[in-house]
């Protein structure tokens, strides 16, 4: 090593050491300034070399001339070919090699052309890209079933993807295909604002807030390229829910609603009718509890609706009338907060299995059971204390009917007589004076 | 029979009766300004009724009238249909002890021998009904003459007496669904509900319209009848409404008066006689009398 004495060289070409510091000197300044030159050379300098990306984002498809052109056509096709057309019958490829130069970043999209046609480019060719989380994103789009998605021919891809509406695409920054869905489906209220909004007053958005990812967004129900209305067929929402819920479809399934549905019954309640669109709420909660019946009832009550399928549209009301259904009526103008522990439609007729009640031992077989939950002492006879939604009639539960009968003539009778009476006494009274 | 019709023979009852109905006044001074109604065991009995009758039909009514907002408001600024129910519960029992107390009461007057069934109706008054009616068409000018309880009264009475056994029955069942269907068809509990509903509304009616003419809205008692809670009766109120009552208690009152002059009379003589009698032997037995001390 050089201790900083002794001569550097003692050659030919050995230089005084004063010499040897000016030399050292001047190549340190030379040196700065050729750093200097070549940092800032670089952003200022008119003839910069293109840097090399360190791998190209995508790759270009390199078949010809043709496809070439559908971008870099000599119009103003960024970047623009200079004083190429002495090439117009010399393919592209002749001079550029198979992995040319990706155009600048953050070019536009060429305008005036349809970015549908540009995208299409790449799109309908079986590309993938692989997330860093090493999932595969599948980047090929079926053109046919987008057009016959509700957005075919309302949107070009750039309304949606709007971040890809530059090229080259942004550098995907998501691990995996999840957090791609969730980073992209907010692009939904652009349009569909109040949906959205709805969304976010869910129980989905709540666990989703809460940081489960598997929480559904937009694209997880509606699908996204292959849009198409949610409700056609009625059967498609069910089975959208299926995709998690999937011990509920069953059981659905198997009731009475869902075989309907099932045969695409216009009538039968799929899971939205019940639990709502998009903004749906716990069913769990005291408030789902006593609204419960008042859903049943939008349709069993509906006499018209019933009449189609020979069922009594006086089951709510039957219900509202008795002890329980009282006790409900006046807990639901107290609060929605009071837990009803009186029976709902639900707790006899069941929630995503109601079987027709028509059918043997499907309700009144389990009915006790269901009455010691809360009446444990209760004996074979109480059930029957509940009149099963009929109206008391001589058929049907004649002592009550006689006792209602009873009243109905007695008290008329009774107090009518007494106000004949009272306007005798009056009058009497009156003709005294 | 009572002791006091015992004690008053048809005809001399009759006789009463013309007295009085006809203004002769010869009785007032042997007969009091005020005559004692109601004990106070009934007028406690009655209170406590009231009371309950008119909370059990504040609370009750919502719940049969269930979807009707008055009904919303009374159940809502009672602190819910919970607290309701447990008001309807706690009155169910002050007017099922009140119906005991009165059997209880009952049974204690008739085995001191007291019980005067004034209440028992008879023949005379499905006649009072008949005359009663006739005088308020204008066919006669005679009004009836009643006893201590008139048709009307006794009406009521037996209404309220088979209605709350009706609704307490009823209203046990409703309270008590799963014991009563332990040996009862499940049926009893919605007729339960349909007769306790009913009996109630029947009862409300009843009160509203009869009860309460009678005894605050009719011109004869505007603007009430207080006899029910001072237990008092004036003697001019007793002439005009309970002729038979009164023309007895006042041939009591004679009688009771005859009896004592009789036995003044007896004493004065007796007195006199030991006045002629030798002396040692004083009326006053051993006492010094006064003017000699």
């Amino acid at each position: 090593m050089y201790d900083g004495k002794a001569p550097l060289d003692t050659g030919p070409f050995a230089l005084s050491r004063k010499a040897t510091r000016r030399m050292l000197l001047l190549a340190a300044v030379l040196g700065l300034a050729l750093v200097a030159w070549a940092l800032t050379g670089r952003q200022a300098g008119p003839v910069a070399a293109q840097p090399q990306p360190a791998t190209p984002l995508i790759s270009h498809p390199l078949e010809g001339f043709g496809d070439c052109l559908l971008c870099h056509d000599f119009s103003g096709i960024v970047p623009q070919p200079p004083s190429h057309h002495a090439y117009e019958s010399v393919g592209c490829l002749a001079c550029h090699q198979e992995s040319p130069d990706l155009p600048e970043a953050g070019a536009a999209v060429p305008a005036g052309s349809s970015s549908r046609e540009n995208c299409r480019l790449c799109h309908s060719r079986p590309i993938t890209m692989t997330l860093a989380g090493g999932e595969t994103l599948n980047l090929q789009v079926d053109l046919s079933t987008f057009d016959h998605s509700v957005h075919g021919v309302k949107l070009a891809c750039s309304d949606c993807h709007t971040r890809q509406a530059v090229f080259p695409h942004p550098k995907v920054e998501v691990a995996t295909l999840r957090e791609y869905a969730i980073a992209n489906y907010q692009v939904c209220s652009r349009c569909h604002f109040s949906n959205y909004n709805k969304t976010l007053d869910s129980v989905h958005y709540d666990a989703f807030s809460r940081g489960d990812q598997n929480a559904p967004v937009c694209t997880d129900c509606h699908g996204s390229h292959d849009v198409t209305r949610a409700n056609e067929p009625r059967s498609k929402m069910a089975l959208a829910c299926s995709s998690c819920h999937v011990a509920v479809y069953e059981e659905y399934g198997r009731s009475v609603h869902g075989r309907a549905l099932q045969e695409e019954n216009p009538d039968v309640p799929a899971c939205t009718t019940c639990h709502g669109v998009h903004n749906i709420q716990t069913p769990e909660s005291a408030a789902f509890r006593q609204e419960s019946v008042s859903l049943c009832g939008r349709c069993h009550s509906n006499a018209q609706l019933m009449d189609k399928y020979g069922i009594s549209a006086n089951v709510m009301k039957s219900y509202l009338n008795d002890f329980h259904g009282k006790t409900l009526t006046f807990y639901k103008k107290e609060s929605s907060q009071i837990w009803v522990r009186e029976p709902v439609c639900t707790d006899c007729h069941g929630v995503h299995g109601i079987q027709d009640p028509k059918d043997e031992g499907s309700i009144k077989a389990n009915l006790l059971e269901v009455c010691r939950k809360c009446h444990p002492d209760a004996t074979a006879n109480f059930p029957s204390a509940w009149l099963s939604h009929y109206e008391p009639s001589l058929s049907k539960a004649p002592a009550v009917y006689l006792v209602k009968v009873f009243y109905r003539l007695l008290i008329p009778f009774m107090i009518g007589g007494l106000m004949l009476h009272i306007l005798l006494d009056i009058w009497r009274l009156a003709r005294n004076r | 029979m009572t002791q006091a019709q015992q004690a008053l023979s048809p005809v001399e009852g009759a006789a009463a009766t013309e007295e009085v109905a006809h203004g002769d006044l010869l009785g007032r001074e042997a007969a009091p300004e005020h005559f004692v109604r109601f004990n106070v065991v009934e007028r406690v009995q009655h209170f406590f009724l009231m009371i309950s009758f008119i909370m059990l039909v504040t609370t009750g009514l919502p719940q049969k009238f269930s979807t009707t907002p008055w009904a919303e408001w009374i159940v809502l600024h009672l602190g819910g249909i919970d607290t309701t129910r447990a008001l309807h519960r706690i009155f169910a029992v002050v007017m099922i002890t009140v119906a005991l107390v009165h059997v209880l009461s009952l049974v204690v007057s008739l085995v001191r021998g007291r019980l005067r069934p004034s209440m028992v109706p008879s023949l005379r008054d499905f006649q009072d009904v008949f005359q009663e009616v006739r005088y308020s068409l204008g066919l006669t000018e005679e009004h009836p003459h009643f006893d201590r309880f008139e048709y009307r009264q006794k009406f009521e009475y037996w209404g309220i007496i088979f209605g709350t056994v009706v609704i307490t029955v009823t209203g046990l069942i409703l309270w008590f669904p799963v014991t009563f269907t332990q040996f009862l068809p499940g049926e009893v509990v919605p007729a339960a509900r349909e007769a306790h509903g009913g009996e109630a509304l029947l009862a409300l009616l009843t009160i509203v319209f009869w009860h309460l003419y009678s005894v605050l809205l009719s011109p004869l008692t505007f603007p009430g009848d207080t006899a029910i809670f001072t237990g008092r009766i004036s003697r001019e109120r007793m002439m005009r409404e309970h002729p038979r009552e009164y023309a007895r208690i006042l041939t009591e009152i004679r009688a009771a008066e005859a009896a004592r002059r009789a036995a003044e009379a007896a004493a004065a003589e007796a007195a006199a006689a030991a006045e002629r009698a030798p002396p040692g032997k004083t009326p006053q037995g051993g006492r010094d009398p006064p003017e000699n001390g």
